[in-house]
């Protein structure tokens, strides 16, 4: 998994890639609550996520309940189609807010 | 009731008794509806009417015989006459249900039609009689009779008859809904009967292949039970006998067939070089048994592993077909009739065989269900559509190119006219059907074991989406052995088998931890948002089946089996 943070309009934009499991969620997980600790609302970019499974899922829930304990706003974006099914199979696609674009996203969440 | 003569000319009746009748009425219609049991019913109305009219006695007679005898069914009283039949035109009772009229008949002795008989048998007094028919929507089902009026000289009132043509409507309505009951009850202990039978004949068909034997089938019964069979075994020498065959007509009179030639061809299969010889033994065993009219069209032979040829008879049947190059097959025509029709058409020798290799392309035998199956747009399949499909689909695993032949008629619209069954050998397809290898208990050797598992799963047929969602199963079973068997990251190893059989994958994983237990793996409730403890859960939604089996080995370590079907949706 490869990962990168960027900053737009005020929000944060953290990007992940390549694969999303046991061997690589915890960094995922630590980058993401990284992000949720800052003053800014956080975007989670999936579009190129190729695989993620239960504990990457794992890592995208605790980023929420954080962002939700601080009053941050936390959204996906760009979901792939991958990780859309692996939501899904988790009947958590309803719980997070997903945008289809990252400017959607900037303007949902900011 | 429209069209009734009623002799009856009701009173005005006391308040009293109106309450008093309403009440019985409703008492006896929850009764009836309470009672499933036709003789209980019967028993019951005629000991509360002939109770509640005061008759000394009361006894129900229904139709019977095509409604030309009646028959009595239940009475009360001094003398049981239970059991007594009497022609549906004779007595009094015979009138009443004939005229479709209730009556009062006040002194038996004027009456010509009355019956001195019962009453000569019995040394009882017959002086008034008081009948009703038992109808419903002008079905006639019977009458009910009461004799003698307590007190009052015997004699009944028209009070009573109005009365008594209240309640045997309402006993006749009874009577009607505890037949149907009785009869959806025979009709699901039938159906019961039919699907335990079709548990036989599913248990007859040959079990999950080794995988490593190039041959498989399919069959899918058009009713609960089939007229198709397909068997295949292993002979001593490591040879494999195979047959498939195709019983004529349908139901549970081919089913049985079915059963018996299956049998013969297993039992004496085991012991017979000769698929041609062998099926005009059968032959002679059908004919001799056989019901007329009923034969079986069979395919029988053997595959030698070693030189890959199989050697042939065909009795009657639809010509299997040897797949040779891309786009070219060879018919193999059946030269004698089917099994059971004559031993006289067979050759002294048997049936003539064939042989042919399949190192030239695999061979596919299937039934008419197949060919005149009826395809999405309406037109039948027909063998040069079954060859196209094979074509199109040579690349593909066995199993995928047979499941692709069943898909195309069963495609789940409806029932199937006729069963439909296949059955393919193919000596270079057993490879393709296992993936096996082992791999360190470790959070980092799992992106290797995906990219390893999900281009077989590719390969083996499997739809996209499929592959992912089971290479999600798969890598969440070993996260939950890496965390909860080994406790985290291991040195020791996890043993992942794959097996694509026809319409499943079995999955096996194998771990070397110590023994857990089975019953504390839950998924966690989803309403209950948290991270973590999803894994189970995704392992269910995805497989069809998950179970933990003692390895066999020896005592140490778990096995998982995880199966999923792939007959496509």
């Amino acid at each position: 998994m490869e990962h990168s943070i960027t900053e737009q309009d005020g929000v944060s934009i953290v990007a992940l890639s390549g694969d999303v499991d046991l061997e690589s969620s915890p960094i995922a997980r630590e980058v993401l609550l990284a992000a949720v600790d800052k003053k800014m609302p956080v975007l989670a970019d999936l579009a190129e996520v190729n695989y993620i499974d239960s504990s990457g899922i794992a890592s995208l829930v605790e980023t929420l309940q954080a962002a939700k304990s601080t009053g941050k706003g936390f959204g996906l974006v760009q979901v792939s189609e991958s990780a859309l099914r692996v939501l899904e199979l988790a009947r958590l696609d309803k719980v997070f807010t997903i945008y289809g674009t990252i400017d959607d996203g900037i303007k949902g969440e900011s | 009731m429209t069209n009734r003569a009623t002799t009856a000319q009701p009173e005005i009746l006391e308040k009293s008794d109106i309450s008093e009748q309403l009440s019985l009425l409703s008492e006896l219609g929850r009764e009836f509806a309470a009672s499933l049991d036709i003789n209980t019913t019967l028993e019951r109305a005629i000991e509360r009417i002939t109770d509640h009219l005061e008759a000394e006695g009361g006894a129900l007679f229904l139709l019977q015989n095509e409604n030309t005898q009646l028959r009595c069914e239940a009475c009360v009283g001094e003398t049981d006459i239970t059991g007594i039949e009497i022609a549906s035109d004779q007595g009094i009772v015979g009138r009443c249900v004939e005229q479709n009229t209730g009556e009062i008949v006040k002194d038996v002795s004027h009456d010509t039609d009355f019956n001195q008989s019962v009453d000569e048998q019995t040394g009882h007094t017959t002086k008034s009689i008081l009948v009703a028919p038992l109808t419903v929507n002008d079905e006639k089902i019977g009458a009910i009779e009461l004799i003698n009026k307590k007190g009052k000289n015997g004699l009944f009132d028209d009070t009573d008859l109005h009365l008594l043509e209240v309640l045997s409507n309402s006993a006749a309505l009874a009577i009607l809904n505890a037949r149907m009951a009785a009869d959806l009850v025979e009709q699901e202990k039938l159906q019961r009967e039919l699907e335990l039978a079709a548990e036989i004949q599913r248990n007859l068909l040959p079990t999950a292949s080794d995988p490593s034997w190039p041959i498989l089938g399919i069959n899918i019964p058009a009713r609960t039970v089939s007229g198709d069979f397909f068997d295949f075994f292993e002979l001593n020498d490591g040879r494999i006998a195979f047959c498939l065959g195709d019983v004529s007509g349908k139901g549970m009179n081919a089913a049985l067939l079915m059963a018996k030639t299956a049998s013969l061809y297993r039992c004496l299969g085991k012991t017979s070089d000769h698929p041609g010889k062998l099926m005009a033994h059968i032959n002679e065993e059908i004919c001799e048994t056989s019901t007329r009219g009923m034969f079986v069209t069979l395919v029988g032979g053997i595959y030698d592993p070693k030189s890959k040829l199989v050697r042939l008879a065909n009795a009657g049947h639809e010509p299997p077909l040897h797949h040779i190059g891309e786009n070219e097959f060879i018919a193999i025509e059946a030269e004698a009739p089917p099994v059971g029709i004559t031993t006289l058409a067979v050759p002294e020798d048997g049936y003539v065989e064939v042989e042919l290799s399949l190192k030239d392309g695999p061979l596919y035998i299937f039934t008419d269900g197949a060919t005149e199956g009826v395809m999405a747009d309406g037109s039948r399949f027909e063998i040069s559509g079954i060859e196209t499909l094979l074509s199109e689909n040579r690349g593909q695993p066995l199993s995928f190119r047979l499941q692709s032949v069943v898909n195309t008629v069963n495609r789940g619209e409806g029932p199937l006219h006729d069963d439909i069954t296949i059955l393919g050998l193919d000596a270079a397809s057993p490879s393709e059907a296992v993936l096996s290898f082992d791999f360190g208990a470790h959070a980092s050797k799992l992106k290797q074991t995906r990219a390893r598992v999900s281009p077989w799963l590719q390969n083996a047929g499997l739809p996209e989406a499929v592959v992912k969602d089971v290479v999600l199963a798969i890598d969440e079973a070993c996260q939950n052995i890496i965390r909860h068997a080994y406790g985290g990251n291991s040195d020791q190893n996890i043993e992942l088998k794959i097996i694509r059989q026809a319409d499943e994958l079995l999955i096996y994983l194998r771990d070397f931890a110590t023994r857990i237990d089975v019953s504390t793996i839950k998924p966690r409730a989803l309403e209950d948002i948290k991270p973590g403890g999803l894994g189970t859960h995704f392992i269910n939604e995805i497989m069809d089946e998950v179970d933990y089996l003692e390895p066999k080995d020896d005592n140490e370590g778990n096995l998982m089996r995880m199966v999923k079907s792939i007959i496509a949706e």
